[in-house]
């Protein structure tokens, strides 16, 4: 029974991969939808492992590895997407590497404070990086809804939803992922169990904001728009000469 | 102890972002909807020849030929609080934009992406406002102390945040008719004069 409870989060990303591939998301979201349908391979994998403890233990670390970097490529899409009409903008090119320094920085600096006490080379390295890769995606999480509320942008968006989720995964495997850095891998039991219920609310959160299709506003016939361009055009003229 | 502080910190931004999250929604839950049928009246007219001419460096110019340099410093005083009124209306009209725009794809039953034109439109627009306000707000907040303090003038402002002001107000306008022009064609005209 215990184990099935592990397959929780797995039947609900398999849920949000089939909204997805209804929704035809995987086009304009590419890396999220790699990390869910990775995050499906994941699951199985370890589940299918969990009673040969030494492959268990590499799929496990590597399968984490994996959700760390497309976790990041997923926030890098967030941030593509969102400061698209500032493209030309020069510095807003520079806010994902800032964003991606400051996590790396802030876990190196942990790292040299309370050196990770997981065993081998790699894995202290996936522990750092899985560390910087929350403090990424606090951090888009938190500057997107300051971007909401500056801004005002509409709430109910894929962006929001998805840096939502990792927003609350983040914060709770942040805290906990940083527990398993100082105390070791006696903790993991309990990080296991927490990451679960985490894990499983932020899929629900990604399914409620995926359960609404987005479609990109269609193409205005090009004959239309120049029409009405041009009667803004005359309009405006009109408004100058009155004035 | 530093890293703690600096932990803590983000941990408790993201819990912040979370409450203000579900207290928007919960308020949108609450509200009703805007009806779309009336935003166009809520949008307040931008007076282009205005706008255009606050924001030319001749102007400036002619001025500070023409007027002493206490008289200057009092104009251009002057010009800022009409360019910001001017700025404040864009931002109004963009988040009216937002607005409308929200409750005409929620009819529709089409949410939109965060890249739509418009969209992008009134980030644009409000990238500047911001930008601008918040420079004038500085500006007009240095006394006016016998000259000793430059008053800039007000054709820097054309760019902000490296947005061209103008130019942004423009493209939201034609985004907006455009949208406008597929959803409400008989609105057009309201949506060209309030804009």
């Amino acid at each position: 029974m215990s184990s099935l409870l592990w397959l929780i989060p797995t039947g609900l990303l398999a849920v949000l991969l089939g909204l997805m591939l209804r929704g035809r998301a995987y086009r304009a979201w590419p890396w999220f939808f790699s990390y869910v349908a990775f995050g499906i391979s994941a699951d199985v994998a370890r589940f299918a492992s969990r009673n040969y403890p030494r492959p268990h233990y590499f799929i496990y670390w590597l399968t984490d590895a994996g959700y760390a970097v497309l976790g990041a490529l997923a926030m890098y899409e967030i941030l593509r997407k969102v400061l698209r009409g500032l493209a030309g903008i020069w510095w807003t090119h520079l806010i994902f590497p800032a964003v991606v320094a400051i996590g790396v920085g802030l876990s190196l600096w942990r790292a040299q404070l309370v050196p990770p006490q997981v065993h081998g080379r790699l894995l202290p390295c996936i522990v750092v990086g899985e560390i910087a890769v929350r403090f990424v995606q606090i951090q888009v999480f938190v500057g997107l809804v300051g971007f909401i509320a500056l801004f005002g942008f509409r709430w109910r968006q894929y962006p929001l939803g998805i840096a939502a989720g990792f927003g609350l995964y983040s914060t709770v495997a942040l805290l906990i992922t940083t527990r398993l850095s100082d105390i070791g891998t006696r903790f993991t039991f309990l990080w296991g169990i927490i990451s679960l219920v985490a894990y499983s609310v932020t899929v629900l959160i990604w399914i409620g904001f995926f359960s609404v299709p987005q479609k990109e506003q269609p193409p205005l016939d090009p004959k239309v728009a120049k029409h009405y361009i041009a009667l803004l055009e005359r309009y405006l003229n009109v408004l100058r000469r009155t004035r | 102890m530093y890293l703690s502080i600096a932990t803590w910190l983000i941990v408790a931004s993201s819990a912040l972002a979370f409450i203000y999250i579900l207290r928007r929604a919960y308020a949108r839950a609450r509200d009703p909807k805007p009806d779309p049928n009336d935003a166009v009246h809520y949008l307040y007219p931008v007076d282009w020849a205005l706008l255009e001419s606050l924001l030319d460096p001749a102007t400036d110019f002619a001025l500070r030929w023409s007027l002493d340099p206490r008289a200057l410093r009092a104009e251009r005083r002057r010009r800022m609080r009409l360019y910001r009124e001017l700025v404040r209306r864009m931002a109004h009209n963009s988040s009216v934009l937002a607005d409308f725009d929200d409750a005409l794809f929620a009819d529709c039953h089409l949410p939109r992406g965060p890249d739509s034109k418009l969209r992008q439109a009134i980030i644009k627009v409000r990238f500047y406002c911001a930008g601008v306000r918040l420079k004038l707000g500085v500006w007009l907040l240095l006394p006016d102390a016998f000259g000793l303090v430059l008053t800039p003038d007000l054709a820097s402002l054309r760019k902000a945040v490296e947005v061209d002001g103008p130019k942004a107000y423009d493209e939201l306008r034609v985004a907006a008719v455009e949208a406008f022009a597929r959803l409400r064609p008989n609105e057009l005209e309201a949506l060209t004069r309030g804009l």
